[in-house]
């Protein structure tokens, strides 16, 4: 069965006139990597917003198509509902803090008490989660004392820990810094390991070519293009839609390095590089 | 970071009882000395009171509680001493003023219900954690949400508080006075706190998205990480503050 | 928001969140007030904006809630004070909805009428607890030479109340109204949903 459904999703924010999704139709299935790129204000949150009932059911509005999620139809049922089949993990580790917490183990339980888990489920979860994002020996620190790649991380965890299948992150590094952004990613592999559909926003483009299975594309709340990296990245248009591709592609577009076979560019420097030593043959 | 509290982390008997016992004895201890108003009866409470502290061994601590209301009280003491309207015994007199037996009785009841409540109270803020506190009365019934606000409440304040610690030395670093003119003193702060205040408004949107998908709404009923350690010492001690208030009522009706 | 909605009990998730960040507010204005050493409290403009962005229930239950951890956490004496701070975000919370509240003089106004209520809720209390007086030194000072006047405790004590919470609940509220105008539609917007979503 298809993990996700997205049949003609069209919504508008209250006190708007333009649409913010316009007709967008998708697929995803179980297991998969799918990144959304885009530029700003393309519809990227809403979308993932619209993956979760916070959109529609948080900011009211209008909203008509439907969002399947994991058997679930998003327009039938309400957030809570949702919560153990869709997490999402935003982009300000601060404000996903609960602030009724003390220490981490109990921040991550906070989820778990409110779906009403028994204590010694909640334990095995919130132990695994912690465990899986490397977080465990801070358990009994105040979640404020974190750095914001911990902090972020705890967010992953405390979503996990309800134990969707899908787990949607929208640009979950933008406010870290380089080393918390390094370990923000490789706890979203983990997660792609153990067999997670993840649906991830990124504007770090080289990150997207390395770990997407597929790329979407949006601009202007409506679906561009959404393929594997390679097809997307090989675009000529990518820059009408403001979107950069990676710098190695950039770089092999512009010298017209390409696979013969498929017409289509490198997206990683290690195919850059073997492109380039077989064209010296 | 601290959550805000004024506990004291002993190991005493008081510390043992339930939260809920304590907010028993609070009412006790205010409603008895309504029910049979009596100097006598008043005395005894405080005496009580002051006992437990005793006992849990955080009377030292009562003089912070207390210090909040010192001048106050003072100030009464002086101004019913001089003014209160039933005057008509002198008892000394400074310079011109006399100071009246009526109104220094008056005060004196005063100071004796405020100390009382504020020990009552005392017993409870410093032998019990808030979030214990918050947690006992959501498992007999606060709602869950509510109990969600009062916790985080705990907690962001000391927030606010280390973020104007940084702008207030942000500010003297940068030669802000903190004397001087009025205007100059207000409009030197008004760009820093501008955007702190804005922040914790602007976040309660992330805020409460974030929670939603921790299933805040969830229907479902709710579980506790913690077990709760409630031994039946407690159901004893309420029975028994309530069967005090109780008997003074009856006390007071046919005594 | 119409005002037929005002009295509503349904607390949503954005307005519960709402309520620590008044409270924290009301602690920067506190704090604020202390280190500039102003003769004022100013510790209710987070009250005043809650009620303001969400209406009475929502504002009411910000003053109570801070009144009640102060009480637990610093002064059990502000236990007692809660109805006070309920009695302002109600106040606040109808005015705003009757759509008295849209200009910086209205706010003026409003601080005036808070002040008022304020006093009427407060007096009761402080009579009973303090014999009349309010810790406040200048309304203290009026009580002071009222009783000395041989006039009745209450109208000392209420005029005691007044004269300091005319200029602390006028500043509180102009304070308030001046953070309400700057904060973006798209925050206001979330507090004042009537909670239909149209079908496209």
């Amino acid at each position: 069965m298809k993990k996700i459904i997205v049949e003609n999703l069209r919504y508008r924010y209250p006190l708007t006139k333009e649409l913010a999704l316009k007709d967008i139709s998708f697929e995803v299935e179980k297991g998969e990597f799918v990144s959304i790129i885009g530029r700003n204000s393309a519809g990227k949150s809403t979308l993932c917003q619209a993956l979760t009932g916070l959109i529609p059911y948080f900011y009211h509005g209008a909203y008509g198509g439907r969002v399947i999620v994991d058997g679930i139809e998003v327009g039938k049922a309400d957030i809570s509902q949702l919560v153990s089949k869709v997490g999402i993990v935003f982009q300000n580790p601060f404000t996903q803090v609960t602030g009724s917490k003390l220490t981490v183990y109990e921040e991550i339980a906070f989820g778990l008490e409110n779906m009403g888990v028994s204590r010694d489920e909640m334990r095995k979860r919130i132990d695994y989660s912690l465990k899986l994002l490397d977080i465990y020996r801070f358990r009994d620190r105040n979640p404020f004392e974190l750095s914001g790649g911990q902090m972020q991380r705890m967010a992953i965890a405390s979503i996990i820990a309800m134990r969707p299948e899908i787990i949607v992150l929208d640009e979950p590094t933008s406010q870290l810094d380089p080393q918390g952004s390094e370990e923000v990613f490789k706890a979203i592999r983990s997660l792609s390991k153990e067999g997670m559909t993840i649906i991830l926003v990124e504007h770090k483009i080289e990150k997207v070519a390395k770990y997407s299975n597929r790329v979407m594309l949006l601009y202007d709340g409506e679906l561009v293009d959404f393929d594997v990296p390679h097809k997307v990245f090989s675009r000529d248009d990518l820059g009408d839609y403001g979107v950069e591709p990676p710098a190695f592609t950039q770089i092999c577009k512009g010298l017209n390095i390409k696979d013969k076979e498929t017409g289509l560019y490198p997206i990683t420097l290690e195919e850059a590089y073997d492109l380039v030593v077989k064209a010296d043959e | 970071m601290k959550s805000l509290s004024l506990y004291q982390e002993k190991n005493t008997l008081i510390h043992k009882f339930d939260p809920i016992s304590k907010l028993f004895y609070i009412v006790a201890a205010i409603a008895i000395p309504i029910i049979i108003p009596t100097k006598t009866m008043a005395l005894f409470c405080l005496a009580v009171s002051v006992a437990l502290l005793l006992l849990g061994r955080v009377f030292g601590r009562v003089i912070p509680i207390i210090s909040f209301s010192f001048f106050v009280l003072l100030s009464i003491i002086v101004v019913q001493g001089l003014f209160y309207y039933g005057n008509s015994t002198p008892i000394f007199h400074a310079g011109p003023l006399a100071f009246y037996k009526e109104g220094l009785t008056y005060a004196l009841h005063i100071c004796i219900r405020v100390v009382n409540i504020l020990c009552a109270f005392a017993i409870l803020i410093l032998t019990t954690r808030p979030s214990d506190l918050i947690e006992s009365l959501v498992r007999r019934g606060l709602s869950p949400r509510i109990g969600y606000v009062l916790s985080s409440v705990l907690q962001i304040i000391p927030q606010m508080s280390s973020t104007m610690d940084t702008i207030t030395d942000a500010q003297r670093s940068r030669g802000m006075e903190t004397e001087g003119k009025l205007l100059t003193r207000i409009k030197s702060f008004f760009p820093l706190i501008g955007p702190v205040v804005m922040n914790s408004l602007i976040n309660t949107k992330e805020r409460a998205m974030a929670l939603e998908v921790r299933g805040f709404n969830s229907k479902a009923q709710k579980t506790f990480l913690n077990e709760e350690f409630n031994p039946p010492y407690n159901l004893f001690v309420k029975l028994f503050l309530a069967a005090s208030i109780v008997f003074a009522a009856a006390w007071r009706i046919f005594i | 928001m119409s005002s037929k909605n005002m009295w509503s009990f349904k607390l949503t998730t954005a307005s519960l969140v709402l309520i620590p960040a008044a409270v924290g507010i009301n602690y920067i204005g506190k704090l604020f007030a202390g280190v500039l050493k102003l003769p004022l409290w100013l510790d209710a403009i987070g009250t005043a904006l809650a009620s303001m962005m969400a209406g009475p229930v929502v504002g009411a239950i910000a003053g109570a809630i801070n009144n009640i951890i102060y009480g637990l956490t610093m002064d059990p004496i502000s236990f007692i004070y809660a109805l006070t701070s309920i009695a302002i975000g109600i106040t606040v919370g109808i005015i705003t909805y009757k759509g008295m509240l849209r200009s910086p003089g209205q706010a003026f106004i409003a601080g005036l009428i808070v002040a008022l209520v304020a006093a009427v809720v407060s007096t009761p209390i402080n009579i009973a607890f303090w014999g009349g007086q309010t810790g406040n030194i200048w309304g203290d000072a009026l009580y002071t030479y009222l009783i000395a006047n041989n006039f009745p405790v209450w109208i000392a004590s209420f005029l005691d109340e007044l004269i300091v919470d005319i200029p602390d609940k006028v500043a509180t509220l102009v304070a308030a109204y001046a953070i309400f105008k700057g904060l973006p539609q798209k925050l206001t917007v979330m507090f004042n949903n009537e909670g239909e979503i149209e079908k496209l």
